[in-house]
């Protein structure tokens, strides 16, 4: 087994997730109910004996740090693992400057410092089930200077507008990695997961640096690609790219559906995330519950159709639930009808009748907002 | 609560022979409860939430996977620095042989060193088999400024009941002056919840008195607090409102399960500030199919349903299949329920199956089915 840490790298600013990122970083995204996005690539990492993984945060730290804790609850050995979260904090939040390479450029030196021979780079926006032990060893076997995870996709004309495509060629070397401009269906979307030995990144970064303030991990590795040996690892099961507020709705609504949630999760391959000690969900008399996705801790009294219900949220009598993704601790009044909406936390919809939305134009309803 | 100023002793050694099955490999401590929980999560939970930091369990009745559980003190937030769950099972001493726990009071005595290393002012003795919420730190102060020798927890029962309980008689200070266990008359209608405060130097002279006493049953009740109240010494009643419930058998404990139905129980799970912590699962929400009908349930996570489930309770992974009928039933960790099946008026035991179309319990039934094993379909 070759021996790698990981890194979680800070989103680029190719994701914006409008309403959702005013609060938190992409990685603090509630997800299922249950879970938060960053739950993913740790708990793949933990799960691909990844002991030691660094999170990079550019923007609002707080409940990102807050939901990663010590790590324990990924099941990371104690004393020999480590969880650090490493924020930038010369920088502000709008800030240009503020680029991935910037966040590893300015803490060289933890990364310089850790022993193992291999990183895997990883972001939080990418949902999806993934053995990294598995990629460190194709990596490795094939001899290549970096590789990088991709998902061949049929419909990249009109998904995954913000994400970056792979140019292949038949031995699967990458010759460029562009923004997807929407031109064609078949693609292979880069999943922005990058394998290489640690001195490698360690001189992209430098490298990066050097060359323009504003370069990304994405831009340098584009520019090597034609010099040097990089390769696309292929991926397959389930993949979700959270990069706008319509993927993050989209790929919460399709886990609605249980067998495309058995290929994400799976008794071998555990989701970790932190506990919150909620009682089980309560449902009343009048409850009318269907083809939902339901966190403990709730009490449901109205109906709910295809919507995701976060934990501790309150449906009251007569509530009507449907297309929707609620967050954690939001209370959908007596007699409110909501349809194809994202509730943000605790908020409370009490005074209106109707919030609806077009389904293929989800609304938002902001954190912790009265109506 | 400061350090050294009460250790928390759970008594969870008792196998509840009445659970039938569900005792056969668990100690009744052990045993699942309301969705998540196991029934020591509540004196646990409430040992943590009240600020007591050191915690012993005593247990003897098949014992391996309780050991285990509670060895986990963190699930319950005692993990922090001089602070934790012990597990204490009986044990070969350099001067004494290996003796099981004769009685409560005995599961203490053998425990004296292990109580000494803290050398704490108060010991809480508790029983692991209670469902209730209780801020054990109110008792304490209750007890201190009594200026009391012990303290001990009681909660009103219905008159005609109270012949089936430990009952104390006290003045009207609430200082108690007669006790009397399982009386055919009782004089009042305070029943002991079986949790005690002691002043550990005297509970620990009393102890020691009490072992070398051939004619003890070793026994809190049958022999340490009727000794106290002969040498005159100062106990009081606490009295508890809320909710308590001792599951001795499979009706009360599939009762205690509905109890949670009830909007307004009074044990109130959804208290933020008073929760009760359990083993963390990591299993999916719970997942509802397009033909499921949930009403008056009580469903925790890992829970899939594409049937009808009215007035039960579903514990962690259960999964009901479509065109099946759960009616006034509880169904425990890991049951598995077949298309087209009905339960009615059933306990359901761990990881049973119940097969495709299979019917199992009745409407009418006076007591509850116990189903331990699993149940053939049409397949």
């Amino acid at each position: 087994m070759y021996s790698a840490f990981g890194i979680i790298k800070p989103t680029d600013r190719n994701v914006w997730v409008d309403g959702l990122e005013d609060y938190r970083a992409v990685g603090a995204f509630s997800f299922m109910g249950r879970y938060r996005l960053i739950d993913f690539p740790v708990s793949n990492m933990s799960n691909s004996g990844i002991d030691c993984i660094q999170v990079y945060i550019k923007r609002k730290p707080l409940s990102l740090t807050a939901h990663l804790g010590s790590g324990r609850h990924y099941n990371i050995n104690s004393k020999r693992g480590d969880l650090q979260v490493l924020f930038p904090e010369n920088r502000t939040e709008h800030d240009l400057y503020n680029t991935d390479i910037d966040s590893f450029f300015t803490n060289l030196e933890k990364i310089v410092e850790m022993p193992q021979e291999y990183v895997v780079i990883a972001p939080a926006y990418i949902v999806c089930k993934m053995d990294y032990s598995e990629l460190v060893k194709q990596h490795a076997e094939s001899g290549a200077a970096i590789s990088i995870a991709y998902h061949s996709v049929d419909n990249a004309n009109e998904s995954f507008l913000n994400c970056n495509v792979l140019t292949l060629n038949k031995e699967k070397g990458v010759e460029s990695i562009m923004p997807n401009q929407g031109t064609a269906k078949n693609r292979n979307i880069s999943m922005d997961t990058y394998i290489m030995k640690k001195g490698m990144f360690l001189d992209l970064v430098n490298a990066a640096h050097k060359l323009s303030s504003m370069y990304t991990l994405r831009d340098i590795v584009n520019d090597v690609s034609c010099t040097m040996d990089v390769r696309g690892i292929p991926h397959r099961g389930f993949f979700a790219s959270i990069t706008d507020f319509k993927s993050y709705y989209d790929a919460n609504i399709a886990l609605i559906n249980i067998k495309t949630a058995r290929e994400l999760f799976t008794a071998d391959w555990p989701i970790y995330t932190k506990t919150n000690d909620s009682c089980p969900t309560q449902y009343f008399q009048d409850a009318d519950v269907k083809l939902s996705v339901v966190s403990n801790g709730c009490l449901i009294e109205g109906t709910v159709e295809n919507s995701i219900i976060g934990r501790g949220c309150e449906i009251k009598k007569g509530a009507v639930v449907k297309n929707s993704v609620v967050l954690a601790g939001a209370v959908i009044g007596e007699n409110v009808h909501v349809e194809n909406q994202v509730i943000d936390k605790r908020a409370v919809l009490l005074h209106v009748k109707e919030v609806i939305s077009a389904p293929d134009e989800p609304g938002y309803i902001k954190r912790a907002d009265t109506i | 609560m400061k350090q050294n100023e009460m250790l928390a002793m759970i008594l969870a050694g008792g196998r509840g022979s009445r659970l039938h099955d569900l005792t056969n490999k668990v100690a009744k401590p052990a045993v699942s409860y309301g969705g998540k929980y196991r029934i020591i999560d509540f004196p646990l939970s409430n040992c943590a939430n009240s600020g007591i930091d050191v915690v012993g369990v005593l247990t003897q009745y098949e014992s391996v996977l309780l050991n285990s559980y509670v060895a986990t003190g963190r699930r319950w937030g005692l993990d922090a620095k001089d602070s934790g769950v012990f597990v204490l099972p009986p044990r070969e001493k350099a001067d004494a042989g290996l003796n099981v726990y004769r009685g409560t009071a005995d599961a203490i005595s053998q425990n004296i060193d292990f109580i000494d290393s803290y050398a704490p002012e108060h010991v809480l003795i508790l029983s692991g088999d209670h469902i209730y919420k209780m801020n054990y730190a109110k008792m304490l102060a209750d007890h201190t400024a009594h200026n009391a020798d012990a303290t001990i927890a009681v909660i009103e029962v219905p008159k005609k009941e109270a012949s089936r309980f430990g009952i104390m008689n006290t003045d009207e200070t609430g200082r108690i002056v007669e006790f009397e266990e399982k009386p055919e008359h009782p004089k009042s209608n305070l029943a002991s919840m079986g949790i005690y405060i002691f002043n550990w130097k005297l509970l620990r002279k009393m102890l020691v008195a009490d072992m070398k006493n051939p004619d003890s049953n070793h026994d809190f009740g049958k022999d340490i607090i009727p000794t106290m109240l002969a040498d005159d010494k100062t106990l009081y009643a606490y009295k508890f409102k809320g909710y308590w419930k001792d599951v001795g058998t499979i009706d009360s404990l599939w009762e205690a399960n509905m109890d949670l139905l009830d909007p307004n129980n009074a044990l109130d799970l959804h208290d933020n500030h008073w929760k009760i912590y359990t083993e963390d699962v990591t299993t999916l929400p719970q997942y509802l199919g397009p033909n499921a009908d949930i009403k008056q349930a009580f469903l925790t996570q890992g829970c899939t349903v594409d049937g009808e489930v009215k007035n039960s309770v579903l514990f962690t992974g259960v999964k009901i299949g479509t065109n099946t009928k759960i009616i006034d039933s509880v169904l425990m960790p890991g049951v598995i329920v077949e298309d087209g099946a009905t339960v009615t008026r059933s306990l359901v035991a761990n990881g049973v199956k119940i097969g495709k179309n299979a019917v199992v319990g009745s409407a009418d039934s006076s007591a509850i089915e116990l189903i331990a094993k699993r149940v053939k379909g049409d397949d």
